[in-house]
């Protein structure tokens, strides 16, 4: 079985850099984007099983990354990071299913953790 | 010495010479009436006497009879006039000179009389009497030249003296009364200056030594209620940057994440991974955690400079240089709220003299407004120009937001006037009025509903050098 694919979309270039790092060490297959929308036009090529996105970003915002993702692969999953901590906007990304989501700043481990359950609800 | 002291005394010094003069003139005026009314008599007599000596030549000539009792009927009527006139010719004369017409014209009578008695026409009688005649005429005749003179005399003198007072009025009107105006004048056109400044916005004070008099309380009064607008206008400066540093905050706060989260999460690997990091990856990785302190440290910076109360200080600076400085702040609220920015920077337009700080200022408080006023995915347009002159530059600052009504348009440089309910100040557009006047430039604004709000300032450029090229 190939390794579960995870792509990583932060305009803030280290989040992919570190992320990667931990991930590639847990199995995880990785390709890293600061920009939304060559993420998207690569995801229309290669499906992800699991797609990290930063809520706010330039261009494409987090959530019109969800809405693509979901009506091109369903299945992938995908977590939200944020710097912006509001509560409302958490709610209303788990509303628009999002399988996690993560406040800036968070811990790797825990993230690696989501990332291996959301790769499972994927696979399944 | 006062003003009020002065204008008491140059109304004093006036109003004696006016009082002088009357007395002169009323004095004169009076001999004058005496003089004419003398006059009047004294011509009455002269013409009787005359009438007298004609007689005389009848009776002594052409043996008239008659002629000498007209004589003595001319001589009764001359001694009444002279006694029932005696009050008005005494004034005029002297006692001496009446009482000598009056003898004289007794002694005339007394020589008529024996004559008219005796009937006779003798060469002595003759003689005694035309030489009698004789000096009563001339006695007369003297005394009319006399009065005449006179009375050339006086009207000589009251001509001298108008013309004298007239002289001391014009050196008055034209050297002491402007000496008192110009003082109270000068202070009153630097008064005026003052106000106009303040009205403008200039809170200076007038320099120089304060008169000792009226006007030097209202200078002083000025001066101190200037400075204390200029000490209130920092503090609402002040105050309305404390305000928007509320709303800045919570962007800041944002801002500070991202970094924040970078060096949380290199350290988090650095941690983990430490064995597996070749040397030269450790040292990149502690390369970027500076790094990303260095953001953190240039956002404090950047806001704790826009905190900090300043004494305004004015310098040639680059418009486009402060907007960029401006959305350096408010970028976070930008994105926040998911405003796209539009920027038309001339980079041609000439410098301005002025307060960086402050024209920062003014642009965070137009373009937060402008910021609460728009919904996400909304457009903020900001543009600079310049005139053909080069001697102004305009920015216009353009949303396209919720906009305002005619009503609310009216008010948004009024001081403590806000939409905002409790959170807004109602300070951020008058003090941006204030520091835009202190720029000797203009602000104004213009909205529709639900089209958005545009603000345009105009500051004056930095006057240029001549052009030196023929």
């Amino acid at each position: 079985m190939s390794k579960p694919a995870v792509m990583i979309i932060d305009d803030e270039k280290v989040v992919g850099d570190m992320s990667k790092y931990h991930l590639e060490a847990a199995g995880f297959e990785v390709e890293t984007f600061v920009d939304p929308a060559k993420a998207l036009d690569r995801f229309r090529e290669k499906s992800f099983e699991v797609v990290v996105t930063d809520l706010k970003m330039k261009g494409i915002d987090g959530m019109e990354v969800l809405k693509t993702i979901k009506s091109l692969a369903p299945k992938s999953q995908v977590i939200m990071i944020t710097a912006f901590a509001h509560l409302n906007t958490a709610i209303e990304a788990l509303r628009g299913e999002v399988f996690d989501f993560f406040p800036k700043p968070f811990k790797i481990k825990e993230f690696v953790e989501s990332v291996r359950r959301a790769a499972e609800r994927a696979q399944a | 010495m006062t003003i009020k002291r002065t204008l008491i005394l140059h109304g004093v010094i006036i109003i004696g010479l006016l009082a002088l003069m009357g007395m002169f003139a009323v004095h004169d005026v009076g001999t004058l009436t005496t003089s004419s009314r003398y006059m009047e008599i004294q011509e009455g007599l002269n013409a009787s006497f005359l009438q007298m000596r004609l007689y005389e030549k009848n009776y002594f000539l052409f043996k008239d009879d008659q002629a000498m009792r007209d004589i003595l009927s001319i001589i009764k009527a001359a001694g009444k006039t002279l006694d029932s006139f005696s009050d008005a010719m005494i004034p005029a004369i002297g006692e001496a000179k009446y009482q000598a017409l009056r003898n004289s014209l007794s002694q005339y009578e007394h020589e008529a009389q024996l004559i008219a008695e005796s009937g006779t026409r003798d060469v002595v009688a003759e003689t005694t009497l035309r030489e009698f005649g004789r000096r009563l005429l001339e006695l007369s005749t003297r005394l009319t030249r006399e009065e005449r003179a006179k009375i050339d005399k006086i009207i000589t003198k009251a001509k001298r003296g108008m013309l004298a007072s007239f002289l001391i009025f014009l050196v008055l009107a034209v050297f002491l009364t402007p000496l008192i105006y110009r003082r109270i004048f000068s202070s009153m056109k630097k008064v005026t200056m003052l106000a106009r400044d303040i009205s403008k916005g200039r809170f200076r004070i007038i320099d120089g030594k304060v008169p000792d008099d009226e006007m030097g309380t209202v200078i002083t009064a000025m001066n101190s209620m200037s400075q204390e607008l200029r000490l209130r206008e920092d503090e609402l400066v002040q105050s309305k940057k404390l305000g928007s540093l509320g709303v800045l905050t919570a962007g800041v706060a944002h801002e500070i994440t991202n970094p924040l989260n970078n060096i949380s999460m290199i350290a988090q690997t650095y941690q983990e991974m430490y064995d597996m990091l070749p040397r030269e990856k450790r040292i990149e990785f502690m390369d970027q955690v500076l790094g990303e302190c260095e953001r953190i440290r240039a956002i404090v910076v950047n806001l704790l400079d826009f905190a900090k109360p300043k004494v305004a200080s004015f310098s040639p600076g680059d418009i486009n240089e402060v907007i960029n400085r401006t959305l350096g702040l408010v970028q976070n609220m930008l994105d926040v709220s998911d405003i796209e920015v539009h920027l038309d920077l001339d980079s041609g337009i000439p410098t301005v003299n002025m307060d960086k700080h402050q024209i920062n200022q003014v642009f965070v408080n137009i373009i937060t407004n402008a910021i609460q006023a728009m919904k996400p995915g909304q457009d903020l347009t900001i543009r600079t120009t310049t005139t053909e002159k080069r001697d102004e530059v305009h920015i216009v600052i353009e949303d396209t937001g919720k906009g305002m009504s005619p009503e609310t348009l009216s008010h948004i440089f009024d001081p403590f006037f806000s939409t905002k309910g409790v959170d807004g100040t109602g300070l951020g557009l008058s003090v941006s009025y204030g520091i835009v006047k202190n720029h000797s430039g203009t602000i104004t604004a213009s909205s529709e509903v639900d089209k958005g709000t545009t603000f345009e300032i105009h500051l004056p450029a930095t006057p240029q050098m001549e052009d030196t090229d023929e």
